[in-house]
């Protein structure tokens, strides 16, 4: 699971353009949108595909999103259960 | 009307040292387009020149610009994450694909809420005429001038501050 983190936080850096950003600077239950990363509502589109490109997870229920990408705990945990690839 | 200040910047310029050594303090430069970088690091070389009071709401100030290859760049990014077989549509290349984003780019960062505009032209000398009757009664100047970005390699930016 821990390897799973730093993978995605590596990926997030990249998909979502974090160039200041390393991913030792991210924490597992730091909040990723709000006060947190900061993320914005195209950031959280751009999660929704890169679930989908690298795990093979589509997100059937957009309101699913809110409990997912709530941190990188929730993301990984959430990816652990459902990825196909 | 007449030119106050005037900057041209070209693809000897990395984008990215300026905007740390010489810009610095708006973490969205990295979220932008190359033509929203380009006409950002431009017209903040050129304000920092003109040098009055930046970030205060003014009704007063147009940007307009103009090109001949719009955000090509972006667009073919963004091309190339709807393919067939890696069909993976891409949120953040997607806003940026209309070239007229860059007027409102550097409106946002200054709080310009005049006119903001993109024509796509053939020709530089076509643009002129555009930024002269933009100026009124109720726009005194105007930031405004050509910007290209083809790619990397290959991006101009010429731009003035016109005033009547």
């Amino acid at each position: 699971m821990d390897s799973l983190k730093e993978q995605l936080k590596a990926q997030i850096i990249e998909a979502l353009n974090l160039e200041e950003m390393q991913p030792s600077d991210i924490q597992n239950d730091q909040p990723l949108f709000g006060e947190g990363l900061g993320l914005d509502s195209i950031d959280a589109l751009e999660l929704i595909v890169l679930l989908d490109k690298q795990y093979g997870i589509k997100l059937s229920n957009p309101k699913e999103g809110k409990a997912i990408f709530q941190s990188i705990d929730s993301m990984a945990e959430y990816i652990a259960a459902h990825r196909t690839k | 009307m007449q030119s106050i200040a005037d900057i041209v910047l070209t693809s000897e310029t990395r984008l990215t040292d300026v905007y740390r050594t010489q810009i610095g303090d708006y973490p969205k430069f990295f979220k932008m387009d190359l033509l929203c970088r380009v006409g950002f690091v431009a017209s903040e070389l050129l304000l920092q020149q003109e040098g009055v009071e930046r970030f205060v709401p003014r009704d007063n100030r147009a940007v307009v610009l103009a090109g001949r290859s719009g955000c090509i760049h972006n667009d073919r990014a963004y091309e190339a994450t709807i393919q067939p077989d890696n069909y993976f549509p891409s949120p953040s290349l997607f806003v940026y694909t209309l070239p007229n984003i860059v007027t409102g780019e550097i409106a946002i960062r200054n709080k310009y809420l005049g006119e903001t505009m993109y024509y796509a032209l053939q020709e530089e000398e076509q643009l002129l005429p555009l930024i002269e009757a933009t100026l009124s009664d109720k726009i005194s100047s105007v930031l405004g001038g050509w910007i290209e970005a083809i790619d990397d390699e290959h991006f101009i930016a010429k731009l003035h501050i016109w005033i009547r």
